[in-house]
Order: C-alpha cells, then structure tokens, then sequence
C-alpha cells in the first residue's frame, strides 16, 4: 500500500472546512493530505483541492496534448495539408475537424453553398455532374492527394458538383468561411490550391474525352484503378448498380464488363465487393487516361509525415 | 466515470459484497484508492464483490443523496451493517475492518 502526500490545506480552504460539517475522520484524513476533494452542500459544489487542482490540470493537460499530436499526425496522410510548411498547417489545426464518412454521404450537393471543405484521409470521394437537370454522372474523384470543396478557394460559393462519399473513411475538414480566411493569408497553401485546382480540371477534361473515345471495359478498368490508388486497398465495396449509376452506363453494361475483365483474371468479385487481382493486367487492360498517383502520394504514409507530424 | 465490475462469487464468500467508490477524477488520491482497493478486493474477496465507481466531478448529486461528503470514499452498501472509509485506502487495516473481512481469516 502506498499512499500519496497531497500539499498542505491552506488557510482559506481551512476556513471553508470549517464551516462544513466534516467529522472527525474526515478532518484526519483531510489532514493527512488523503482527500481529493469536498462537497459543499450548501451550494452543491465540489470544492477540489490544490494538489488535486493541480494534478487535474496536468492531467487534462497531458491528454490535450496527446490529443493535438494525434491530429498532427493524421494530416500526414492528407497531401495537401502534409505539404503546408509547420507554421502554416499549424494556424489552420485548430479549425480541423476529423470526421468520419460513410459511403453514400453527400457532403456538397450541386449549386447549394459549401458549408465544409474536406481534406480525405484514407476516404475515397466522387464528384458528380448534373446534366439534363437530373441525370448525374462522375467526373472526379479526390483521394488523399487532393481536397473536396475547391470553389471556395475559387470564391465560387456554391458547387457546381455533387460530392459523394464513394468509398468511406476519415476526412477532416474546415468550415469554408474559416477556410476561405486562412487561404488569404497562407501562400503556401494558395500554391496546394492551385495545383489541385489544375488537377481536378486535367482530371474533368480527361474524364469527359475518355467517355467519349473508349471502350467501357477500358474505361472501367480505369476507373477501379483511379479508386483503388486513392483508397489505398485493391478490395472496393462497390455494385454494379452503383458503377453503372456513376459511368453512366446500364447495369447489364458494367455486369458484362466486369465479366471480360473477371475472365482476363484481372479481377474478381462478390456480393458488392471488387477486387483487383492483377494491377498491372488491369493497367494494360485500361485506356491510357488512367494517370497513376505520383509515388511521392501514393506512399504518403511513408513520405510525407517528416514536414508536419513533428 | 462510472465503473461497474461484476463477477461471480467463488467460495468461500457466498455473499456478494457490494461496494461504491466516490472519486473526484482522475486526480492523485482517487486513483491511488482505486488501485488499493482493487487490490484488497483481489486479495481478500477474489471476485466476490461489485465495484462501482462514481466520479463527483461529473455527478455530484449523486453523492450528495448518498450525504458522501468528501472523496475518496468508499461505501460498503452490502451486506449490512453499512460502513464507510473515507481516504485514499492506503491503511488496509481499516479498510478490511470497514469490509467485515478480518486479515487471519482471509
């Protein structure tokens, strides 16, 4: 048994002592430095002591502390914000937000203001278009090398794409306001922007010729790489419905499609999950619009936590 | 911080003893008497025992019913008499008096 000194009761709190009707063990035990803490019936308060007080701050402390190095760490995963210098990702820390996302969640619907900005972290998301004021298909995905929420930065206001959850995961994000402040003054952070910004425009355009001038099953080769580099795992939770819904093609389409490449042995699937047997089978199989994620992103795990997870 | 630990009643105890620990957080003498009470409940009941733990911090209206006035304190509820030690446990002669439990006999 051990037991631990706590500080001494100083006068004031002796004066408070006095008037509660603690008894005389209690008062021993006070004294001996073995209470924590006491209630003041009267106004149904907790009256705590110094050296509990103290070691409660440095508790909570501790723990705030533990908690703000996790989030550090998280953004390593998250290129855009790995790449800020420390100083910059640090003023925009406090405004992150971890979230987690859920296939199907839609985190911007077409032409209503953005309410959050979204930096994936092991999440997979799908930009959808709108056409015919109905019909919605895929022109972008964004991953953990990229951010969700970009005509912010564009002063757009509202999105011009549906954003949807396609593969689900963490995420963190930022009110768009607070984002929207941080941008004018983070030149670092201006520069990630635009990079992306010319990304997610390569990416549209490319996506929209590709749709055009190949083949489906090219296409949809591509598209199950596009989503497996930025989820980081070759087993996707997606159906068919839901391909056929986002390539804008029948079911009957993606079902036959998926059978060529399934024969080829490049993939396999069952019950709402695909996976991709032979990457590099598949890369042959896909249209050359299929642009792999640089190394330096796709091994972010590895390459990118020296700069911000410190 | 409400803790529950529940078990079964090995021989010999064939009563459950049922005990309720006030604390106030995680600041030193409460988590010092619930290692020495886990302890004592290890040694000398050896899972014949429900603890349950209540922070004030959190809850302190919940104590005041119980008329806990400081913390740590620990209320043995069953089997009657009821018995209360107030303290960080530390002296495990009074806390096993309070618990009905002579040491020669554990």
């Amino acid at each position: 048994m051990t037991s631990v000194q706590a500080g001494r009761v100083s006068a004031g709190l002796q004066k408070v002592l006095r008037q509660l009707p603690v008894s005389g063990l209690e008062r021993r035990a006070i004294e001996a430095g073995e209470i924590d803490a006491v209630i003041d019936y009267g106004s149904a308060n907790v009256i705590v002591f110094p050296a509990a007080r103290r070691a409660l701050r440095d508790n909570a402390r501790r723990a705030a502390a533990a908690e703000r190095k996790a989030a550090l760490e998280i953004p390593g995963r998250n290129s855009m914000l790995a790449a800020l210098p420390r100083a910059e990702y640090r003023r925009l820390l406090p405004a992150l937000e971890q979230v987690m996302l859920k296939p199907g969640d839609v985190l911007h619907e077409t032409g209503v203001p953005i309410r959050h900005v979204y930096f994936p972290v092991d999440c997979v998301i799908c930009l959808l278009t709108q056409i015919d004021g109905q019909q919605l298909f895929a022109t972008g995905l964004v991953g953990h090398e990229g951010m969700v929420g970009l005509p912010v930065a564009l002063e757009a206001g509202a999105s011009p794409v549906r954003a949807v959850v396609e593969v689900g995961g963490t995420a963190l994000r930022v009110g768009a306001r607070r984002f929207a402040n941080e941008l004018r003054s983070g030149l670092h952070l201006q520069r990630q922007l635009c990079s992306c910004a010319l990304a997610k425009l390569n990416q549209a355009r490319q996506i929209a010729a590709c749709m055009a001038s190949h083949r489906f099953e090219q296409r949809l080769a591509c598209w199950l790489l596009m989503i497996s580099d930025r989820a980081e795992s070759p087993d996707l939770l997606l159906t068919h419905e839901h391909l056929a819904a986002v390539l804008n093609v029948r079911r009957e389409s993606v079902t036959a499609a998926s059978g060529v490449l399934r024969a080829h042995g490049l993939i396999g699937y069952s019950r709402g999950r695909i996976s991709i047997l032979d990457r590099k089978g598949l890369e042959a199989e896909s249209c050359r619009c299929y642009q792999p994620l640089p190394l330096r992103l796709r091994g972010a795990q590895q390459c990118l936590p020296v700069r911000v997870a410190q | 911080m409400t803790r529950r630990a529940a078990k079964a009643s090995p021989a010999p105890h064939t009563t459950v003893v049922v005990l309720r620990l006030y604390v106030a957080g995680d600041a030193p003498n409460s988590l010092q008497a619930i290692a020495n009470l886990e302890a004592i409940c290890a040694e000398h009941l050896k899972g014949g025992h429900r603890l349950e733990v209540v922070d004030i911090l959190e809850d302190p209206r919940r104590a005041m019913a119980e008329g806990v006035l400081v913390t740590p304190s620990l209320n043995k509820l069953l089997p009657l008499p009821a018995t209360q030690v107030v303290g960080n446990l530390s002296d495990k002669k009074r806390v096993l008096l309070a618990l009905g439990i002579t040491p020669h006999v554990a």
